[in-house]
C-alpha cells in the first residue's frame, strides 16, 4: 500500500563536475542538472536514462557520496544538502544504497560476516552474540545460508554476491534503498530472482526504492512511478502503466520504440522511432532543450529555451514546449 | 538403437541444488604462496634471505669470537692454509706440527687439523740467500725463499722449510683453518665472525628502513591520497622535496650535526628519507581504489575515514606494499654498505661488510680474500631479495589471478 | 541450401591449475548462406567460447579438445594460425562486444581499416583508403573522408562500433561473427546498429552468427537460434518456432523470466531457481537438470539426444521421448537418428 506521503523530495537538484579550463574555457559536466522530483514513502521510484543523463551521478549525490552544486535533498523534512558528515551520520542509517558490479562491490579481503556486519558495528546497533545472530538472519532473508557467513567473497556467484550486496544495506534497517543499477550485470535468469526478492523486501519491511536502470522493461516492471532523464534533466514522470501506454515527450518515445521486443511476429518494430546521431554531452551544454539536437520535432523555441517539467495530466509530468501538439491533447 | 533402461520418475530437484557447489577456491594468500613456490628463481631468493638472517641471528651466537677480538699475531691468514710439517709422531715426538708461512713472512705453528697454535719469532735473516730464521721451542726454522727472488727459476718450488736439517720442498698439505674458519684480517679478527655481525648490522639497517617505510610512509600516503585536492598536492610537494635531497650529502650533513658515526645515525638518515617511495606508491594505490563500489559502500554506512583507510583502502594495496618493502630492503643494505665503504657510515671497529671492504682494498693484492668475502655477502643478500621480490611481484599480479 | 559453415561435435576445454574447464561440450550446429544464427545463453553457456572456437582465437591455456569446424568443406580446426590468418578478416569477420578496447587507440580509425583491406588484398593505399571512405559511409558515419583521420577516443560507442562493423566487412566476408556487439550500447544507439546490421547484411549477403544473453535482440535479427546452457545445447530453431512454442524447459523458463511490457499486464516474473553450473565440475547427464523443474532421474544420469519436434526444431530434453510422462507444452517425438541428414541448424 502506498501512503501519499513524501520520504525524499528532491528539488532543483545540480550537481557539475568541473573540468578544467577558466574563463570562457571552462569545461563544466552538468551531470545533474536542476532535478525536482518526489518518492513517496512505500513506493519505487524508477529512474531511467542512457549514458551519461546522470542517473547515477542523481543518486550518490541523494546519499551525500557527492556534495550537490545547488538544490535541496529534503529527506523526511529534513535538508540533507546543507550538512556536513558528522550531521549527516545518523541519516546514514535510514539511507542505503545497493550497486551495480557485485564483483567491484564487496572488499575482498573481508568475510560476508564482516561486510554485513560493518554497518551494525558502525551505528553500534548489536554486538557479541545479538550481532551475529543478526548476520544470520539477513543471510537468511536473502536466500544465502548461515554458513555463507565466514567464506569470502570470491566464492561466491555474482547473485550471490549481489545478495550480500543487499543484506548489507539491509542490515541498518533503511528506509530508503537506492538502488544503482543492481541487476544489470547479472545473467539474465538471476535477474528476476533479485527482482522478485527487492520485491518481496519491499512488501516485508516497508522499504521504498529509487530503482536506477537502463533497462526500460525491468524498470517498468518493478516500478510504480518512473522518471526519464536525459543528459541531466528530467523530460517525463509518471507512473510506469502510464508511460508505457502514453508517453507524451518524444524522447520516451523514442526510447520505448527501442527496447528490442522479444517476439519476432510483432509489427510494432514498422512504427519504431529511430533516433538519428548519439547520445549527447553533457559537457558545457547548449542552451534550451537537452533534447533538441535529435528530436524530429524540435522548433527554434526548442534551441533557446529550456522547457519545465509542467504536470500535463494528474500525476504526469513532461518537460516540452509542444507536448500538447505532439500528442493531440 | 536398443533404449537403455532409462528411469522417467520425476526428482524432487531442490534437492539436487542443495547440492550447489561454492566452489572452494584458495585464499587470497594460498593463491599468492601457490605461484611464488612455483618460481624457481623466487623460491632461490627466498632461501637465501632465511639464509642470511640466520647467519645474523643465529651467527654470532656460535661463534667463539666477538667482531672486535684481536689477536694480531694471527693476522693475515687466509681460510685455507699450505702446511709444512715439522713434527712427526713416528719420529718420536709428542704431536704433528706443521707450519705455515703468510703473505708477510710470518711463520705460524698450525695443529694437524689446521688451528693456528702460536706464531714463531722471527729470528733473524740471511740476506744472501734469501733465507729467514725463526725459533720454534729452541730449534730453528729456516725458511728459503730464493725460488721466489728468482727470476729465472721456472720450477714450482714456493719457499721450502728446513727443519732439524731437514729441508722439505713443497707443503705437505693444505688445510683449513679451523681458528678462523675464512680467514683473518690485518688486525687479526675473525672474517667469519665480522661477517655475520656485519650481517646484523645489515640486517637491523634493513629492517629498520623497512618498518619506518611502512609507518611513515603508508601512512602519509595513504593520508595524501584519501584526502586529494589540495593537502594532496602539498604533501606529495614536500615528498618531492625531500627526494631531491641527495642521500649522501644529507647522511654526511647529518654526521656532521650528530657527531658520532655509528649504526643509528644511519638509521637516522635513512629512516627519515626512505619513506617517500612507499608514499608515493601507496598514493597512487589508494587513488585507484578510493572510487571502487565497495569503498563507496563504506561510505554511505558512515564508516569513519580512518576505518576506511585500514579497513578497506591498506588492505587492499597490501601486494605492491609489500613487493615495494621487498624491494627497498637490498637498496637500504646496499645504500648502508657503500656508505661505510666510502667512509661515511660506520667506522672502525664496527663489522659493517662495508667497512670490511673498505679496509680490504689496500691489501687487494696479497689477500684478495678480504675483499671478496664482504662484497660476496653484500652480492648474495641483495640478489636474494630482489629475486624474492620479483617474484612476489609476479604471485601478487592480479591480473593472474583466476576466478 | 549450401552450408557455410558446419560445426560438428565440438569440445573445447580449459587446462587450468584448479583442473578442466569444460567450456564447450559437444555442440553440433550449421549455417546456410543468408542465415542470421543468434546464439543465445547466459554465461558459462559457452557461446563466446564456440565463437572463438570457430575463428580459431581460444588460448591457452585452452584449446579444442575435438569436433570439427567445416568453413565451406574446409576443417578449420586442423589449420596451423599462419593458415587461419587468410581466412580472418577476409572471410570470416568477427566483431567482440567491448568497442573501447576492441579498436587500437593509437592509430587513426583510417589506418586501421586500410590495414585490414590491405592485409587480404592487392589493393594500394589509394583504392584501400577509397573503399574505406566507402565503408564509412554504408555503416553511416557522417563525413567519411575527414573522419578518416580521427582516433578512436573521438568516436561515441556507437560510432565505434560503426567503424568495428565496417572493418570487419571491408572484404565482403561470407561469415560474420558477431559477439554481444550491442551490450555495451544504450538501447537507442542498439536499436540504430541492429538496424544498420539488417541492412548491411540484406546488402552483402553475408551469413551471421550472432551470440547475446538478449532475448529481446535476438528475435529482432535472427531467424534461426540456438540456445546454450552449460556448455551444451538446448534447443535450436528457427526463429518463429522458438518464440510460439518453445519445447525445452530451459528456454521456457528464461522467457518467463523477462519482463514483456507489450502485453499490458504486469505479472510477476517467473525466475528460474538456482545459478549458472560450475564448469569445472559439470553435473553429469543434462547441464540443466539442478534447476529444471520437470527434472527426472534419467535427466540427472544422462544427457538427452536431439528430439525432432519439426523439421525446424530440435530440443535436447527427455520429456519428448514416448516413455517419458506427459507434460503439457512438451510434444513427443522421435530422436534425431542421422544429425547430418536431418538437422539443417
Amino acid at each position: 500500500m502506498i501512503k501519499k506521503e513524501p520520504l525524499l523530495e528532491v528539488r532543483n537538484l545540480k550537481k557539475h563536475f568541473y573540468l578544467g579550463g577558466r574563463g570562457s574555457k571552462k569545461k563544466v559536466l552538468t551531470a545533474v542538472d536542476g532535478l525536482n522530483f518526489v518518492i513517496y514513502k512505500g513506493e519505487t521510484f524508477g529512474l531511467v536514462g542512457e549514458s551519461g543523463c546522470g542517473k547515477t551521478t542523481t543518486g550518490r549525490t541523494i546519499i551525500r557520496l557527492y556534495k550537490p552544486t545547488d538544490g535541496e535533498i529534503l529527506f523526511e523534512g529534513v535538508d540533507l544538502s546543507a550538512l556536513n558528515e558528522k550531521q549527516l551520520f545518523p541519516f546514514r542509517k535510514k539511507i542505503q544504497m545497493i550497486f551495480q558490479d557485485p564483483y567491484a562491490s564487496l572488499n575482498t579481503r573481508m568475510t560476508v560476516t564482516d561486510i554485513i556486519g560493518e554497518g551494525i558495528e558502525t551505528h553500534h546497533l548489536f554486538s557479541g552474540k545479538e550481532k551475529q545472530e543478526r548476520i544470520y538472519h539477513l543471510l537468511e532473508t536473502v536466500g544465502l545460508k548461515r554458513e555463507h557467513a565466514s567464506r569470502y567473497p570470491h566464492e561466491f556467484s555474482g547473485g550471490q554476491r549481489q545478495r550480500i550486496g543487499i543484506a548489507r544495506a539491509l542490515a541498518v534497517n533503511p528506509e530508503l534503498i537506492i538502488c544503482d543499477e543492481p541487476i544489470s550485470a547479472l545473467d539474465v535468469s538471476i535477474q528476476a530472482q533479485v527482482v522478485n526478492m527487492l520485491e518481496d523486501l519491499q512488501n516485508e519491511f516497508g522499504l521504498t526504492y529509487l530503482f536506477i536502470a537502463h533497462d526500460l522493461s525491468m524498470v517498468r516492471q518493478i516500478s510504480d512511478r518512473i522518471g526519464v532523464m536525459y543528459l541531466g534533466k528530467l523530460m517525463e514522470v509518471t507512473t510506469s502503466d502510464e508511460l508505457y501506454d502514453n508517453p507524451y515527450h518524444p524522447y520516451t518515445k523514442s526510447l520505448l520504440s527501442s527496447i528490442p521486443i522479444p517476439d519476432p511476429r510483432s509489427t510494432m518494430r514498422e512504427s519504431r522511432i529511430i533516433l538519428q546521431g548519439d547520445v549527447g554531452n553533457p559537457i558545457n551544454p547548449k542552451p534550451g532543450c537537452r533534447f533538441a539536437p535529435r528530436c524530429i520535432y524540435a522548433k527554434d523555441r526548442c534551441r533557446s529555451e529550456d522547457p519545465e517539467l509542467v504536470e500535463i495530466k494528474p500525476g504526469h509530468f513532461t518537460a516540452c514546449h509542444f507536448v500538447k501538439e505532439i500528442n493531440d491533447i | 538403437m536398443v533404449s537403455k533402461m532409462r528411469d522417467f520418475k520425476f526428482v524432487d530437484s531442490s534437492k539436487e541444488m542443495d547440492k550447489e557447489q561454492i566452489r572452494e577456491s584458495l585464499t587470497y594468500w594460498k593463491d599468492v604462496w601457490r605461484r611464488l613456490k612455483g618460481n624457481v628463481v623466487a623460491v632461490i631468493g627466498l632461501i637465501g634471505v632465511i639464509l642470511v638472517i640466520l647467519f645474523g641471528v643465529v651467527g654470532p651466537m656460535l661463534s667463539p669470537y666477538y667482531f672486535s677480538d684481536q689477536i694480531t699475531d694471527f693476522a693475515y691468514l687466509t681460510p685455507t692454509l699450505d702446511v709444512f710439517q715439522i713434527t712427526n709422531v713416528d719420529d718420536g715426538d709428542s704431536e704433528n706440527y706443521f707450519v705455515h708461512l703468510n703473505n708477510d713472512y710470518r711463520l705460524l705453528l698450525i695443529s694437524e687439523d689446521g688451528h693456528v697454535l702460536e706464531r714463531l719469532i722471527y729470528t733473524g735473516r740471511d740476506r744472501a740467500n734469501f733465507i729467514y730464521f725463526y725459533d720454534y721451542e729452541g730449534e730453528e726454522i729456516a725458511v728459503d725463499y730464493s725460488k721466489r727472488t728468482d727470476d729465472e727459476y721456472t720450477g714450482d718450488i714456493d719457499y721450502t722449510i728446513t727443519f732439524r736439517g731437514e729441508e722439505t720442498l713443497y707443503p705437505t698439505k693444505t688445510v683449513w683453518n679451523k681458528t678462523f674458519l675464512l680467514g683473518s684480517d690485518h688486525l687479526g679478527r675473525d672474517i667469519l665472525c665480522r661477517l655475520m655481525y656485519g650481517a646484523r648490522i645489515s640486517l637491523t639497517v634493513a629492517f629498520v628502513a623497512a618498518t619506518v617505510n611502512l609507518l611513515i610512509g603508508v601512512a602519509y600516503g595513504s593520508i595524501s591520497g584519501f584526502k586529494g585536492g589540495t593537502i594532496d598536492n602539498l604533501m606529495m610537494r614536500i615528498v618531492d622535496i625531500i627526494n631531491s635531497i641527495p642521500l649522501v650529502i644529507y647522511v654526511i650533513l647529518l654526521m656532521v650535526l650528530l657527531d658520532k658515526s655509528n649504526m643509528w645515525t644511519i638509521i637516522i638518515a635513512l629512516g627519515s628519507v626512505y619513506w617517500v617511495g612507499m608514499a608515493r606508491l601507496v598514493r597512487g594505490q589508494i587513488l585507484s581504489l578510493k572510487d571502487l563500489e565497495f569503498v563507496l559502500a563504506a561510505r554511505t554506512l558512515g564508516v569513519s575515514q580512518g576505518k576506511i583507510i585500514t579497513k578497506h583502502l591498506i588492505p587492499n594495496a597490501i601486494g605492491p606494499i609489500l613487493v615495494s618493502l621487498t624491494m627497498m630492503i637490498p637498496t637500504a643494505i646496499f645504500t648502508e654498505a657503500f656508505l661505510s665503504f666510502i667512509g661515511i657510515g660506520m667506522s672502525a671497529p664496527a663489522a659493517s661488510w662495508g667497512t670490511m671492504a673498505n679496509e680490504a682494498i689496500s691489501l687487494l693484492e696479497k689477500y684478495p680474500y678480504q675483499l671478496m668475502l664482504p662484497s660476496l655477502a653484500i652480492g648474495i643478500t641483495v640478489l636474494s631479495f630482489n629475486f624474492l621480490g620479483d617474484g612476489l611481484r609476479s604471485a601478487l599480479d592480479p591480473r593472474l589471478r583466476k576466478g | 541450401m549450401a552450408k557455410i559453415l558446419e560445426v560438428k561435435h565440438l569440445v573445447t576445454s580449459f587446462f587450468t591449475h584448479l583442473g578442466e574447464v569444460q567450456a564447450v561440450r559437444d555442440i553440433s550446429f550449421s549455417l546456410e548462406k543468408g542465415d542470421i544464427l543468434g546464439i543465445v545463453g547466459e554465461s558459462g553457456s559457452g557461446k563466446s567460447v564456440t565463437s572463438l572456437s570457430v575463428i580459431g582465437l581460444v588460448d591457452d591455456p585452452g584449446e579444442i579438445v575435438s569436433g570439427a569446424v567445416l568453413f565451406e568443406g574446409e576443417d578449420l580446426t586442423k589449420l596451423s594460425d599462419r593458415e587461419l590468418n587468410k581466412y580472418r578478416g577476409d572471410e570470416i569477420s568477427m566483431i567482440f562486444q567491448d568497442p573501447m578496447t576492441s579498436i587500437n587507440p593509437v592509430y587513426t580509425i583510417g589506418n586501421q581499416i586500410i590495414e585490414v583491406i590491405r592485409a587480404h588484398s592487392d589493393m594500394n593505399h589509394l583504392e584501400a583508403k577509397a573503399r574505406a571512405i566507402e565503408l564509412l559511409d554504408l555503416v553511416g558515419i557522417p563525413e567519411p573522408v575527414t573522419r578518416l583521420k580521427s582516433y578512436p577516443h573521438e568516436f561515441s560507442g556507437g560510432m565505434r562500433q560503426r567503424v568495428l562493423i565496417a572493418m570487419a566487412l571491408s572484404n565482403n566476408p561470407k561469415l560474420l561473427i558477431a559477439d554481444e556487439p550491442t551490450t555495451a550500447l544504450d538501447v537507442t544507439i542498439q536499436a540504430q546498429i541492429l538496424d544498420l546490421m539488417r541492412n548491411l547484411q540484406a546488402k552483402m549477403g553475408a551469413s551471421i552468427i550472432f551470440i547475446t544473453h538478449d532475448l529481446g535482440v535476438i528475435a529482432e535479427i535472427c531467424n534461426k537460434v540456438i540456445v546454450m546452457y552449460g556448455g551444451k545445447i538446448m534447443e535450436k530453431a528457427d526463429i518463429m518456432s522458438l518464440y510460439e512454442k518453445p519445447q525445452h524447459p530451459y528456454t521456457q523458463g528464461l522467457m518467463q523470466s523477462v519482463p514483456k511490457p507489450e502485453t499490458g499486464q504486469k505479472k510477476r516474473l517467473v525466475p528460474i531457481v538456482g545459478s549458472p553450473p560450475d564448469l569445472l565440475k559439470p553435473p553429469s547427464g543434462c547441464p540443466f537438470s539442478p534447476r529444471c523443474k520437470y527434472a527426472m532421474e534419467v535427466c540427472l544420469k544422462e544427457s538427452a539426444p536431439l528430439y525432432k519436434i519439426s523439421s525446424t526444431q530440435f530440443a535436447s530434453c527427455w520429456l519428448h521421448d514416448k516413455e517419458a510422462p506427459v507434460v503439457e507444452g512438451f510434444v513427443k517425438c522421435e530422436p534425431v537418428l542421422d544429425e547430418e541428414a536431418e538437422v539443417i541448424l
